[in-house]
């Protein structure tokens, strides 16, 4: 399954806006099997920051693992609050 | 030396308020134009270069004399907030040369913006919401709130802390675990990050302490300011 994030706008910056992003998400992803990707893509971002990231992408992670793959990273403050999040949970 | 004149229009785009705005600042005589034969406002960019400098100083008086600031730079609450910070979003992404680092400078400003409203729902201690500014021109954006302060907040999860140096340390340089429920906290070490590795500086002000982080450095100056005041007070410049 694979979700624009574009959709939800081009910038996605505050906690309050990830938690609606996330709660909107959550009907379609009652559709996914068991063993399909999930795939995020970034195209059309343009800003975006850890607070919004943080709300969207985490539980995403914790529930998807492996299977949550990310795509069209390469905006300067996509890989900036990516990197974030990763040092983050690591030291978590 | 020779000047250059600009319309109404043009000035109003670079100081980010309305045409409207500075008709009003025109009667009030807080920025005179040029009258042309025509009787129309044109204005001298260098007046304009000179009334921009004053952008953190609008936000200062503001945060330490309670002195009313012009409403176009006011967002009483985020969806406010975020609708400007859109708008500034757009009027960047024409800068060609800041193709590619823009969108870090909307994301710090966002964060710090977003800090000031996630920390202070429901406690402002007096007014509500944020001051706002940003003249693309100089590359400035100024922010600032009457809330209470980082000291004050991260106090809630880290009681040992006593100085607003200390507060501001732990901000920008400490991951905060265990912040749920109120699930935050990371936003000015992500400001940090994207300052110590772009050509973005940082003035934060908070009590009676203030953060110096300079382009393409790690390094964290932290001081005692002139005077002490509740909130918070930002200058990014790009």
């Amino acid at each position: 399954m694979k979700i624009y994030l574009e959709k939800f706008g081009t910038l996605l910056i505050s906690r309050q806006a990830g938690r609606e992003a996330f709660a909107a998400l959550q009907p379609q992803l009652s559709k996914i099997s068991s063993d399909e990707t999930l795939e995020i893509d970034f195209v059309g971002v343009i800003t975006f920051s850890p607070s919004w990231g943080d709300e969207f992408l985490s539980p995403l992670a914790e529930k998807y693992g492996e299977r949550l793959v990310l795509i069209h990273t390469a905006n300067s403050s996509v890989k900036a609050t990516l990197e974030l999040l990763d040092e983050i949970k690591n030291r978590g | 030396m020779k000047q250059e004149l600009i319309s109404i229009g043009e000035a109003a785009s670079i100081l980010g308020v309305s045409i409207d705005t500075l008709r009003r600042w025109d009667k009030s005589g807080k920025l005179k134009p040029i009258k042309s034969k025509g009787g129309h406002r044109i204005y001298n960019r260098f007046q304009i270069e000179l009334f921009l400098n004053d952008l953190f100083g609008i936000a200062n008086d503001w945060v330490f004399n309670n002195i009313e600031m012009p409403p176009e730079f006011y967002c009483a609450n985020s969806a406010v907030f975020q609708t400007r910070l859109a708008i500034m979003q757009g009027s960047l992404a024409d800068i060609v040369e800041l193709a590619s680092q823009f969108p870090l400078v909307v994301a710090a400003a966002g964060e710090i913006g977003n800090n000031s409203f996630d920390h202070n729902l429901g406690n402002w201690p007096d007014i509500p919401g944020i001051f706002f500014g940003y003249d693309l021109y100089k590359r400035a954006i100024v922010l600032a709130d009457r809330g209470q302060g980082i000291l004050a907040t991260l106090k809630r999860v880290k009681s040992d802390l006593s100085t607003h140096q200390e507060a501001l340390k732990v901000a920008f340089t400490e991951i905060l675990s265990g912040r749920s429920p109120e699930g935050r906290g990371n936003g000015l070490k992500f400001v940090r990050k994207i300052v110590s590795e772009n050509s973005i500086d940082l003035l934060f002000k908070t009590g009676d302490a203030e953060l110096i982080l300079a382009k393409d450095s790690d390094s964290l100056d932290i001081r005692p300011s002139a005077g002490s005041f509740r909130g918070c007070l930002a200058l990014i410049t790009f």
